[in-house]
């Protein structure tokens, strides 16, 4: 059916040339034969009109040219075998010349009528058939659910429309075009990226019909060109007519909205999966959270109640209540920091951002260590001048807390602990320095490993994950933390913080 | 001379835990009665009309803010809220919602005794007529005529540093959300401004703290908000 709608306008040149030159002859004769025996009968004139009927239907059926030479050849044959003299070109009487004048005139606009009305006949027919073929395919495409079934059905419609063999390069991530490995035809890279680059139809009738793809036809949606469609030609029709290739450009932007909402279909998939995954990962953690802490809690709070029992319980007794509160502190502190730990290495942190002023977080650091920093004095030097930033308190404060802990279990008692900052070009560097023994020699960006130790065999308590975490929160908020040891003695932390564009705080109204 | 012991309604599901709040509770001369669930909290809250509320967050048959919120409506029990450190949101609705302070996950039974001690004080005063001046430090607020001194020097601060001073200490010793200060000084429209209440915070410090880096009377809590401790 579509088939035959296809090559509809071509049904005028169904023929060869020399075959429709061959049946333009034989009518007339066989329109001479028909008439001579009628000639004692009719007049002249009527026999006029059956060569002009005869002209009439090659024009229908054959088209334009033959329509003419139907009607040189039947003014000629009606000369020769009607009017007298009968058998030879002369004319007898002058009036024929008018006859033949007439005849030829109106058998080359009958002619020439008849086989234009039949040729709009037949493209309004193809244009109508390709519509309805547009939207049958445009129907295909909206209910695709994979690019596989978009590459087909595209594939399908060009092979049965335009008899030719085509190929659909999408632009993957890296902004190349890349398209299937085995094909019937071969593409050229260059012409593909100039039609995706441009945004335009790009052809080189040159190279088409040898084997290569010669029409290469960008997939514009709307936000941005999602590929490129190659089409090949066979051989033997190169020259593509307007009407196909306005076909083709049609549907080249269906397949563009194709793969345009296949694509959104994609991102929105996996939006969904991230957000369950996300919404797991986060329930697992506070119920294992919970979990762990709770026993914990129970424990801390026991054996501190041995100390209100009364009588009171003897010295040793009391010990060994207070060791057994701090070692479940400890290790309410452990299971914190691998809890933080994992809430970090999960990736996608979110952060609680919020500027605010970077000496707050350090005062609130300081009470929260609490009796950890007695024997270590801490000094704070801000810069007057430095601006808020804006970073997650509660994990900035974590860093700070596990940098003066650091710093308080490896210092001796009574040394300061120094924490200043300066403003850099983008950022803002903060240090925490100890008056301690410093870092061992080495590899001092190994201290920020999971589970690294800097004096492994100091015999001081911890897991070497104080250092990973603050290095992961730093990270996380688009710093850098290093570890350094000063000259005058004593170990350095510095992190980084950019410093973005504060907000305008609106001056206070008198 | 002898009052009657306040009462105290601990909810909390795990047995263990009640055990050692309770006497450490009890120490501090308070009656504890325990509910081990939400829906049973609640009844006891209504039957007992306790004078202090201890209130786990984490509890399996609820959630605890819906609690607040309903107690709320007819009650104003001071309310302790225990939670683990992984919910600081909840912290943060359930202090919103009305709770007066909060006990991070593991804490001492110091930490837990000082708190009651500093709830149940505040319940007994709040009958009183409020102080018209509160003193801490070396700072003296004259809260009727808008005096703020420090050391016998007047302090200048500008409208919005007082009336955040005021609101501070109008609620000793209770944490007061980034939300709550935002609305009452600001207006609602600047509830997400956090930046305001921090610069303002500081302000303060700087005016009335020894130290503002180490501040010992206006207290952050850490990505909640802040507490005046007198």
């Amino acid at each position: 059916m579509i088939d035959e709608g296809n090559l509809s306008l071509l049904t005028v040149e169904r023929f060869k040339p020399w075959q429709r030159v061959l049946l333009t002859a034989t009518a007339c004769s066989a329109t001479t034969l028909l008439a001579t025996p009628l000639l004692g009968h009719l007049d002249l004139a009527n026999i006029v009109m059956l060569f002009l009927l005869t002209v009439l239907l090659i024009a229908v059926s054959l088209g334009r040219s033959a329509a003419v030479l139907a009607a040189v050849l039947s003014v000629l044959l009606f000369d020769i075998f009607f009017v007298p003299p009968r058998f030879s070109l002369a004319v007898s009487n002058i009036q024929y010349v008018v006859t033949f004048a007439v005849m030829l005139t109106t058998a080359l606009i009958v002619g020439q009528l008849a086989a234009g009305l039949k040729q709009k006949a037949l493209e309004a027919q193809v244009r109508e058939q390709a519509t309805q073929a547009l939207y049958e395919v445009a129907r295909q495409l909206a209910g695709t659910i994979a690019l596989e079934q978009v590459i087909d059905i595209a594939r399908q419609f060009i092979h049965v429309q335009l008899n030719a063999d085509s190929a659909i390069l999408l632009k993957d991530n890296h902004d190349a075009a890349t398209g299937p490995a085995s094909l019937a035809f071969r593409i050229e890279p260059h012409l593909a990226q100039v039609a995706q680059d441009s945004g335009q139809l790009v052809r080189d009738s040159e190279i088409a019909g040898s084997g290569y793809a010669s029409h290469y036809l960008p997939l514009r949606a709307s936000m941005r060109t999602r590929g490129v469609l190659a089409v090949a030609f066979p051989a033997d029709s190169i020259d593509l007519p307007p009407a196909n290739l306005a076909l083709l450009e049609a549907l080249a932007s269906l397949i563009a909205i194709a793969v345009e909402r296949l694509h959104y279909v994609d991102v929105a998939h996996a939006t969904q999966l991230d957000m369950v995954s996300e919404r797991l990962r986060s329930s697992l953690l506070s119920a294992l959270s919970h979990d762990l802490r709770t026993p914990l809690t129970a424990l801390v709070g026991l054996a501190d109640s041995l100390f209100l029992i009364k009588p009171t319980l003897p010295a040793p007794a009391l010990e060994t209540a207070q060791a057994m509160h701090e070692q479940a502190a400890r290790l309410a502190g452990l299971v914190g920091n691998l809890l933080d730990m994992a809430r970090l290495n999960a990736g996608n942190v979110t952060l609680r951002r919020e500027w605010q002023p970077l000496e707050e977080v350090i005062g609130a650091s300081i009470k929260l260590l609490g009796s950890a920093l007695e024997a270590h004095p801490i000094r704070v030097a801000l810069p007057a001048d430095l601006p808020l930033l804006e970073f997650d308190a509660v994990l900035i404060e974590r860093v700070f807390c596990n940098l003066l802990e650091n710093a308080a279990k490896y210092a001796p008692a009574g040394t300061n602990v120094e924490i200043t900052a300066n403003q850099l070009a983008d950022c803002v560097e903060i240090r925490v320095c100890d008056h301690g023994p410093g870092f061992p020699a080495g590899n001092l960006s190994a201290l920020f490993e999971m589970f690294a130790r800097g004096h492994g065999d100091s015999g001081k308590p911890g897991t070497g994950l104080g250092l990973a975490i603050c290095r992961a929160i730093v990270e996380a908020h688009g710093g850098e933390i290093h570890a350094e040891n000063r000259d005058e003695g004593g170990a350095c932390l510095r992190f980084t913080l950019p410093k973005g564009v504060p907000p305008v705080l609106e001056e206070e109204g008198a | 001379m002898n009052a009657p012991s306040p009462k105290v309604l601990l909810i909390e599901d795990e047995k263990q835990i009640r055990r050692f709040v309770r006497v450490a509770v009890e120490e501090e001369g308070c009656q504890v009665s325990e509910a081990e669930t939400m829906a049973q909290g609640l009844i006891d809250a209504g039957l007992r009309k306790p004078d202090l509320l201890i209130l786990d967050l984490g509890l399996p048959d609820g959630n605890g803010i819906d609690l607040i919120r309903d107690l709320r409506g007819w009650s104003d029990v001071p309310i302790l809220i225990l939670s683990a450190r992984s919910q600081e949101n909840d912290k943060i609705d359930a202090l919103d919602a009305g709770a007066d302070d909060y006990l991070t996950k593991p804490f001492s039974v110091g930490e837990l005794r000082a708190r009651v001690r500093a709830l149940l004080r505040r319940r007994s005063r709040s009958g009183e007529a409020a102080a018209p001046v509160v003193e801490f430090g070396a700072v003296a607020v004259d809260l009727s005529r808008r005096v703020v001194s420090r050391a016998g020097t007047e302090v200048h601060l500008t409208p919005i540093e007082y009336r955040l001073l005021a609101t501070l200490l109008g609620h000793p010793g209770k944490v007061l959300t980034q939300r709550n200060l935002l609305r009452e000084i600001w207006g609602p429209s600047y509830v997400e401004s956090s930046h305001y209440l921090r610069v303002y915070v500081g302000h303060l410090r700087q005016k009335l703290e020894d130290d503002p880096t180490q501040p010992k009377y206006f207290l952050t809590e850490t990505g909640v908000g802040y507490r005046f401790q007198p």
